[in-house]
């Protein structure tokens, strides 16, 4: 059988910033390369507690010769995440995945903004690699807006300045960057889009995304998200992990987070 | 026995013959494509698909699922796409696979409850139905058919009156004598039972002082409901005479062999399947060890061995 639930060693584990860690994990080279939206399930290996796994977005991915190499960037929130941050080096991790539908990719269009808020950042880094290195894109075409709360919260940035020349960053508190929310100063700029020729994905708190989804409501933008609900399969097959739709009817369906998405049209999503 | 002599493990339950007595637990494994990457379906004793219902249903509002102390709770509401599709789309699929699969059904009157089963009965590739007997009697003011024994029978009785294909019974635990409600459906016609279906449970978020599923209440399943699953089984076994299905919490096939030495002709994966897709096959391998290792030759001998 194809899939299988695989067995990652920590090479590293350690807190980049005051409740941010990033995790790397060694794992065999059968393990299939994952595309940019796609995520893991990820559980301490041998261990019954914490009973299921946690989903967690690819940051990187590296194919060496013995073996490959994935990144995980992740946030202390909760019970799971604490466990995991107490990782250490040579410990085993259970890695399902990789795992749900990856963000689409349209090599004609010109231009591509990044809209991430905190963690959100995690799998649009990948996408930003993904789109230099193998789509071809120049790095003035990509713009990314980074916003969270406090400076503390802004992570993932060294990386992306090898990536992307226009960086805007955003605080809520102003304690680092423009003191605006990242969806405000998006708005600012909106003009410098042309929607038949801009792509847009952006990943953060729903809340973030519902505003950026009335913003988006009555223009052409070709909008992806990438959205988070809790999960137990992570295969599609309990319906744990819904997500409110509007369907082709204009009708309300609930699709899974895990395998209709994490990605989906942002204009699809339903918000309370 | 020579070491390369397998052990039978080929169960039967009434009329429908089984490969092995591991199952796949309704609302686990999807429709079976799922899994079916993960886990090759032919060597599965049978697939027990999603719960259908005569229409489509749309399911609750998430957040939907919240782990527990090994286990989780669901509310996912029996979301599924109804019977017309699963023959159209679903079934085709299956039908490539030497598995057995075994529909489960739900209403929330009896005449869905026909409905269904006479629309299943027809199809080609259905080799039993599972009736749910856990949701809730729109009817009866939305007491579970389950619980009473009355209404259980009912159920039974007209759903038996709609097909030729054996018929399972799943009991839910939330009542106080499971044996009264098994004794029940055995007599209304029940081939056989399956049991347990998930405890009614809750989680409270004391950050926001409100419930984690937005549901308030949810099932909980897992091995935090094998010692619960094991007493029913035993209690239900004692009581009637017709094959006894055993779930709840089995991870591995040292807890499936609990079911079977109690008296369970054969078991159901269920949670297992989310944090190791490949649980189903684990079992089974496990137990031929397990047989093997004891020198015993046939499943069989094994099943209702328990002694108190
Ligand atoms: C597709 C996907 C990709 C993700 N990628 C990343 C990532 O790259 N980095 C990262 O730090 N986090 C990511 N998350 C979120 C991460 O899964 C949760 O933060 C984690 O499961 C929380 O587990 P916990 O046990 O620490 O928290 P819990 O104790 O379970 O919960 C603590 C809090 O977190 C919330 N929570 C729990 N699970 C989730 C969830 N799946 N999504 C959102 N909120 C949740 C709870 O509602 C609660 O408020 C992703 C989620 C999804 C669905
Ligand atoms: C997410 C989920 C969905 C379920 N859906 C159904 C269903 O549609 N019909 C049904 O009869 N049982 C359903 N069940 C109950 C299981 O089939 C099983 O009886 C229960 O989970 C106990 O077994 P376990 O502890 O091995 O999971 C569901 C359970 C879970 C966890
Ligand atoms: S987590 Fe099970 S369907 Fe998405």
């Amino acid at each position: 059988m194809k899939k299988n639930i695989y067995i990652g060693e920590i090479l590293k584990n350690e807190e980049i910033q005051n409740d941010y860690f990033l995790m790397k994990v060694a794992l065999n080279n059968s393990f299939a390369e994952p595309q940019p939206g796609q995520f893991v399930m990820i559980r301490i290996a041998g261990l019954s507690e914490p009973f299921l796994g946690r989903p967690i977005s690819v940051y990187s991915f590296s194919r060496g010769k013995s073996f490959c190499t994935m990144e995980l960037l992740y946030r202390v929130v909760g019970r799971g995440t604490k466990i995991m941050a107490g990782l250490i080096k040579n410990s085993q991790v259970e890695i399902h995945g990789p795992l749900g539908t990856p963000f689409a990719i349209f090599p004609a269009k010109e231009k591509i903004v990044f809209i991430a808020g905190g963690i959100g950042v995690a799998p649009l880094s990948l996408l930003a690699h993904h789109l230099c290195k193998n789509v071809c894109y120049d790095k003035s075409q990509m713009t990314f807006y980074l916003g969270a709360q406090t400076a503390e919260a802004i992570i993932g940035l060294d990386r992306l300045k090898k990536l992307c020349y226009d960086i805007h960053i955003y605080t809520d508190d102003g304690t680092l960057g423009g003191k605006s929310l990242v969806t405000q100063a998006f708005q600012k700029d909106i003009k410098k889009y042309q929607p038949e020729n801009t792509v847009i994905y952006a990943c953060g708190p729903n809340g973030m995304l519902s505003v950026l989804a009335k913003m988006l409501k009555s223009k052409k933008y070709n909008c992806q998200v990438s959205l988070e609900e809790r999960m137990a399969c992570g295969t599609g097959a309990c319906m744990g992990c819904a997500v409110a739709i509007r369907d082709n009817n204009g009708a309300l369906a609930y699709k899974r987070v895990c395998s209709d998405g994490p990605v989906f049209n942002l204009q699809e999503v339903i918000w309370e | 026995m020579k070491a390369n002599e397998f052990p039978q493990m080929a169960v039967q339950l009434g009329k429908l013959k089984l490969k092995n007595p591991v199952m796949t637990a309704s609302g686990t494994f999807g429709y079976g494509e799922e899994y079916a990457e993960y886990v090759d379906l032919n060597r599965l004793g049978a697939i027990v698909v999603k719960g259908l219902s005569l229409k489509p249903r749309l399911g609750n509002p998430p957040p939907r699922i919240m782990e527990t102390a090994s286990g989780m709770l669901n509310a996912v509401g029996l979301q599924n796409i109804g019977v017309d599709a699963f023959i159209a789309e679903k079934l085709p699929y299956l039908r490539k696979y030497d598995v057995a699969v075994i529909a489960n059904i739900y209403g929330e009157t009896y005449a869905e409850y026909q409905k269904v089963a006479r629309k299943l009965n027809s199809a080609k590739g259905v080799h039993a139905l599972e009736v749910n007997v856990s949701c809730p009697n729109v009817k009866k003011g939305g007491l579970s058919f389950g619980s009473d024994p009355k209404i259980a029978a009912e159920v039974t009785r007209k759903v038996k009156e709609e097909t030729d294909l054996p018929v399972i019974v799943k009991l839910t635990p939330n009542v106080t004598d499971i044996a009264l409600i098994a004794a029940a459906v055995e007599k209304a016609g029940a081939d056989a039972i399956s049991l347990i279906n998930t405890l009614t449970g809750m989680s409270v978020d004391i950050k926001k002082r409100a419930p984690h599923l937005k549901n308030i209440t949810g099932g909980l399943s897992g091995p935090a409901i094998k010692p619960i699953a094991l007493r029913m089984v035993w209690q239900v076994v004692k009581r009637v005479s017709i094959p006894v299905i055993g779930i709840g919490g089995i991870m591995n096939a040292e807890d499936a062999l609990e079911f079977l030495i109690l008296g369970a002709k054969a078991v159901q994966i269920g949670t297992a399947n989310f944090i190791n897709p490949h649980a189903t096959l684990d079992v089974i391998d496990g137990i031929k060890n397990y047989l093997f290792d004891n020198q015993i030759k046939d499943i069989n001998e094994i099943i209702c061995t328990f002694k108190s």
